[in-house]
């Protein structure tokens, strides 16, 4: 077996009686894009400040290369990082800002400035050396940083929700730029999100964390698809989930009853506590089809609201024990011009497109 | 269209008449008790005894003087220095602490600076003394054998007035390190930056307007001290405010008493100019 370029081992983080990270393994790869993907006070952060050195693990050990990174002092790890918030130094242009970690390698002076214009050309700054940070917009303020962040060559590069005081639209513009950034230099980056479309757009794989653990890590199609856990299934994508009764389960396969009385076979089935006796269905709102007559699989549902979203449609329904699901269908589908508000109607769906969680 | 314009210039003009009215008696109190006992000490000071220099000549070109101006300076200049270099470890903690305890701490500092000046400074006195408790806790330790001379010295004047002045190069700090986010700190860590260098190259430039405004205001503040030196020091090492204190009370010489008291107005003048050009906290950085 080969050794991971990175290795995350066992990483737990308690302060007092809170535990912010319970239990955190993860190789990455050298050149991956690896996303935390999760909500705020998941461990996603945590996990990141301690591979940079700001805090130690009450646990765990972190291998860069096969060497363990623990015992080296945050300014010795040559690791990059770009914050969420600006952290350019104010009192700097942006030359001497990119400049600053090759001035306390005591980098020479010509080698310096050629190694500033290329960073800054790598984040299309050129010709900005001069320029105070106050200055800038926030957009070229983080990417300044990271042209601070590269400019030494680092193995790693961490980024702690960069984009999250920006825009959505120079969101999208920056994401497209660190897309380029990382194929072009091909650093390993760590990014940190909460953002679900922002780690599909990026990465190479996600890691998703929940409560201090990563409850999955995959591509984003293979999260979207194949959802280990509840929490992934409704984290990535839009998703419903409904209540049914597991009748038995064999082979990672259920048969299950659904609060309309139809019993669906071939349900995907993921462990959860063995032996309960109701699960959670996980519908995408894509996958389903509506019909004004009942046609194979499914639920009764009544129509409660159409939303026009653009390229597709938005319905929510309600079934009979008053749940709510939505569907989305595709601009100009033929259903949408038979049925109206507060119309009966008919939801179906192949069960091997869903997934039960026990 | 004309009547609102006239209603609008009608109420402005209120409003610019009305705001002056309430600067005036301020202003009275300015001119009356502060620029004309000014000019008038201006007056004296080129017009006592005899018309002309002479008192400047005098103040500026004997050296019993230049020894007082140099006692001033060097005081004003070792108070200052050595307030900024303990003031400063003190303001980071305050700015770093949790905001419980920090308000506890500016509490005994601010209630210190409330305290009658008169009463701490003969408390130096005593604790300054041959037989002070200074003193005999050094010799009990075994750092001295004979207790050092504290008071009635430039020792003492130096220790009595940084204790005095502490404040006011903690207060005005704390603001700007608390404006420092920790996370630049950190983003320097990470460009290799080790503890000292975060320090020189980050956090000392950047807290350098806040160092800059409270050692001004203290340096000031001590060129024209007089209750501290006047109290601790002796009387062979006198400094400015006592000379002007001497020649109007003891010697009854308003003209050297006006143009010593007028050169130290002079140089606090140019330094608040100085900061003005350099340091001007509204400027961009």
């Amino acid at each position: 077996m080969t050794q991971p370029f990175l290795s995350i081992r066992g990483i737990r983080k308690t302060y007092g009686q809170v535990t912010a990270v319970k239990n955190v393994s993860l190789d990455v790869a050298q050149g991956e894009f690896m996303t935390f993907l999760g909500p705020s006070g998941s461990g996603k952060s945590t996990t990141l400040y301690i591979l940079a050195g700001f805090q130690d693990p009450t646990d765990g050990d972190i291998l860069l290369n096969g060497q363990s990174l623990l015992s080296t002092p945050s300014h010795k790890r040559n690791i990059g990082m770009v914050f969420q918030r600006y952290t350019l130094f104010p009192h700097l242009t942006v030359g001497e800002n990119v400049a600053f970690p090759l001035r306390i390698r005591r980098v020479g002076q010509a080698e310096i400035a050629e190694r500033v214009k290329k960073a800054l050309k790598l984040v299309r700054l050129e010709g900005f050396e001069d320029r105070k940070p106050a200055l800038m917009s926030g957009g070229q303020q983080q990417r300044v940083a990271l042209a601070r962040a590269l400019v030494y060559n680092p193995p790693v590069l961490l980024m702690d929700e960069p984009l999250s005081a920006l825009d959505k639209k120079l969101r999208e513009e920056i994401q497209f730029e660190i897309r380029r950034i990382h194929q072009e230099t091909g650093v390993t980056i760590l990014y940190v999100t909460h953002d679900q479309e922002e780690a599909l757009r990026l990465s190479d794989r996600i890691a998703v964390f929940s409560q201090g653990e990563i409850d999955q890590i995959g591509t984003g199609p293979e999260l979207y698809a194949n959802p280990a856990t509840h929490f992934v299934a409704g984290f990535i994508g839009d998703s419903n989930f409904i209540n049914a009764e597991i009748l038995s389960s064999a082979d990672g396969k259920a048969k299950l009853s659904l609060p309309g009385g139809t019993v669906i076979d071939g349900v995907p089935m993921h462990a959860g506590k063995a032996g309960g006796k109701s699960a959670s269905l996980l519908l995408r709102p894509e996958r389903l089809s509506l019909s004004s007559t009942q046609v194979g699989n499914g639920l009764a549902v009544t129509i409660n609201d159409i939303t026009f979203l653009g390229n597709n449609i938005e319905v929510s329904t309600l079934t009979g024990s008053g749940e709510s699901l939505s569907v989305r269908l595709p601009f100009g589908h033929e259903a949408i011009s038979s049925i109206s508000r507060g119309d009966q109607a008919w939801l179906s769906f192949e069960p091997k497109s869903t997934h039960a969680f026990a | 269209m004309v009547l609102s314009a006239t209603t609008d210039g009608g109420q402005r003009s209120i409003r610019r008449n009305g705001s002056f009215g309430y600067v005036v008696p301020a202003l009275l109190l300015i001119a009356f008790f502060f620029i004309i006992p000014v000019l008038m000490l201006l007056m004296r000071s080129v017009l006592e005894p005899t018309p002309g220099l002479q008192n400047y000549q005098e103040l500026l070109g004997s050296t019993t003087y230049l020894r007082v101006f140099l006692n001033t300076f060097t005081v004003a200049g070792l108070v200052t220095v050595v307030a900024v270099v303990i003031g400063f470890p003190v303001a980071w903690l305050l700015a770093i602490m949790p905001d419980k305890w920090s308000r506890l701490v500016m509490a005994i500092i601010v209630l210190s600076m409330w305290t009658n000046l008169l009463a701490r400074t003969y408390a130096w006195m005593v604790l300054l003394q041959r037989t002070g408790v200074v003193n005999k806790m050094l010799i009990s330790l075994g750092i001295i054998d004979k207790p050092l001379a504290l008071v009635n010295n430039l020792v003492g004047v130096t220790i009595g007035m940084t204790y005095i002045m502490l404040p006011f190069v903690i207060l005005p700090l704390i603001g700007i390190l608390k404006s420092i986010d920790p996370a630049i700190l950190r983003a320097a860590a990470l460009c290799g930056a080790n503890k000292r260098q975060c320090f020189t190259r980050v956090l000392l430039p950047l807290s350098l307007p806040g160092i800059a405004s409270g050692a001004l205001m203290v340096f000031v503040m001590s060129l024209g001290y007089y209750v501290t030196p006047a109290l601790l020091g002796g009387t062979s090492n006198m400094m400015l405010a006592e000379l002007v204190a001497q020649f109007v009370q003891s010697l009854v010489n308003w003209g050297m008493g006006g143009a010593a008291a007028l050169v130290l107005l002079l140089v606090t003048m140019v330094l608040y100019a100085i900061q003005l050009k350099f340091l001007n906290p509204n400027r961009v950085r």
